[in-house]
């Protein structure tokens, strides 16, 4: 399902004394299966870019459409949009409520319809995908669990429902190295499987790694939009606006000061770990 | 969250927001007073024309003045009704089973009505020109008095400004959790009242959830740094009343003693 926006804007708090822009005429499209890093300074809009999407806010004007049919619209099914686009605040651990594992896993797929047997078979994978053993936690208070779990059952209750998007903010933020690596790993697969990605993070090497294109916003406004290697190759001007780029996008270009032969466009530790194999050898 | 809540506070300049919240607390019961003694025709008008002013000297309009009354027009609208029906049961205009319209009915609803506006409009100038915050220091400062029979006046208005200070984080907590459980599929719009009330809980033990976890690292945050019950603390010191407090002072004083002497 592609995901388009036409020149966005929304207000928060208008005709307020609190009143502030938080998009400005914002227009891109992302088609089925791509997997999309945003980035951007905190307050920049990004949270307020995936709640328009989400159908979560209303723009003051322009339009968010999926598979180009207005989201907006009166007559557009928000049941099937919130079926469709799976979201992923920060935190996500924070809207565990029921009373056991597997009735909150459950929350959402009650309103598609499913048979017992397809709603269970799919909290069970959803859970499985996440790393639990089904049987030893579905009983168990959602509320029992360590921050990190809660937040893995939380992701499960999200990818339950089987999203064609999925919308995820921060994901990461908070992880052990480990989890973080296992966590994109599992959006990685599921990309691969046809689902779009839509990740915030902070971590330009995650994205680096992981994600085909970067939508940067600044103030409010698109930065930039691009295939990720070309966008972190411009570097300086990205340091300039306070936007970091990947650690091996920094060594490549401090070895590439020092006189070393490395390409511009070094944004992973693989393409990194090559040409520095390859300048060694040049040297023996 | 793009509305605003009613009663919120909005920074201005206006002579209404310069005032000390203690003296516009102050200004505020007395007022209080004088609506409550309002009796007839002419006090009412004299108490309506005095919120216009207060409204105009505030600055905040006329739609924020009156933010309050709109949200609670049903309820203004069913204490009218009772007391149009019930009030007066001695000579109604009709009798429709327990329904009895009367003048004297008409006449307690049309003041109670107007009593509740006034008051929600005198208390929504004071809320919507005072920092949340600022309020409770006033607050406190009039509570002093009450030191001398051993309340812990200093307890309190701690109470009350960290119960203050935390409504916009939960407020935003509150609509983030909304949104994740929407996003979820949770309908918070339906018309039907069972689903009202199944909707309920996916919203209310998260938020609670939230606030106990945040409050429990409030306490820790505010004992590492040093706060004990039993030290007293530093105080905002608001100062003597400037001319034009006094003016209030007084302009709201005698609005209250004409109330009670002869309208």
């Amino acid at each position: 399902m592609s995901i388009t926006l036409d020149s966005v804007f929304y207000t928060y708090a208008p005709g307020t004394p609190y009143a502030s822009a938080a998009l400005k005429n914002i227009s891109f499209t992302v088609e089925k299966g791509e997997f999309v890093g945003i980035m951007g300074k905190t307050g920049c809009g990004k949270s307020t870019l995936i709640q328009l999407i989400a159908g979560l806010l209303t723009p003051d004007s322009g339009a968010v459409l999926l598979d180009g049919k207005n989201i907006n619209d009166k007559n557009y099914d928000r049941n099937e949009l919130h079926r469709k686009v799976g979201v992923v605040f920060q935190h996500p651990e924070c809207q565990l409520f029921e009373t056991t594992v597997e009735r909150d896993v459950a929350f959402s797929l009650k309103h598609f319809g499913w048979s017992k047997e397809k709603v269970q078979s799919a909290v069970e994978r959803a859970l499985t995908m996440m790393g639990f053993d089904y049987e030893k936690v579905r009983e168990k208070s959602p509320l029992e669990f360590s921050g990190g779990e809660k937040r893995r059952i939380a992701i499960a209750g999200i990818l339950a429902a089987e999203p064609e998007v999925l919308i995820l903010d921060e994901p990461i933020a908070g992880l052990d190295p480990l989890g973080r690596e296992a966590f994109l790993v599992l959006v990685k697969r599921l990309n691969e499987a046809g689902m779009t990605i839509l990740m915030i993070s902070h971590n330009a090497d995650a994205l680096a790694e992981y994600a085909e294109r970067i939508v940067i916003l600044k103030d409010g406004m698109l930065f930039r939009d691009g295939v990720t290697r070309e966008v972190f190759s411009d570097m300086d001007e990205l340091q300039k606006n306070g936007i970091g780029v990947s650690e091996a996008r920094q060594c490549a270009a401090l070895l590439a000061e020092r006189g070393f032969d490395v390409a511009k466009d070094t944004i992973c530790y693989e393409d990194l770990l090559k040409q520095m194999i390859a300048i060694g050898r040049g040297q023996q | 969250m793009n509305q605003l809540p009613t009663g919120m506070y909005q920074p201005g300049t206006s002579v209404v927001h310069q005032m000390k919240a203690n003296i516009k607390i102050f200004c505020f019961l007395i007022l209080t007073g004088a609506v409550l003694m309002a009796e007839t025709i002419w006090g009412y008008a004299v108490l309506v024309l005095f919120s216009g002013c207060l409204i105009y000297f505030s600055k905040i309009g006329l739609q924020t003045a009156l933010s309050s009354v709109r949200r609670l027009i049903w309820f203004l609208i069913i204490i009218f009704v009772m007391n149009l029906c019930f009030y007066g049961p001695e000579n109604p205009w009709i009798k429709i089973g327990i329904f009895a319209p009367s003048y004297e009915g008409l006449m307690q609803g049309v003041h109670i009505a107007v009593r509740v506006i006034l008051m929600m409009v005198i208390g929504n100038v004071l809320m919507v020109t005072t920092a949340p915050l600022v309020l409770t220091e006033g607050m406190e400062t009039l509570l002093l008095p009450l030191k001398l029979f051993r309340i812990p006046t200093e307890q309190i208005a701690m109470i009350l400004s960290v119960a203050m200070q935390f409504i916009p984080t939960l407020f935003e907590e509150a609509d983030m959790i909304k949104k994740a459980q929407i996003a979820r599929g949770a309908r918070f719009d339906s018309k039907k009242l069972l689903d009202k009330a199944g909707a309920v809980m996916p919203l209310v033990v998260p938020i609670f959830l939230a606030a106990f976890k945040r409050a429990d690292e409030l306490s820790l945050a505010m004992e590492a740094r040093g706060y004990r019950t039993d030290m007293a603390r530093g105080q905002r010191k608001f100062g003597m009343p400037t001319g034009f407090e006094w003016l209030a002072i007084i302009t709201c004083s005698i609005l209250c003693i004409l109330q009670i002497l002869c309208l």
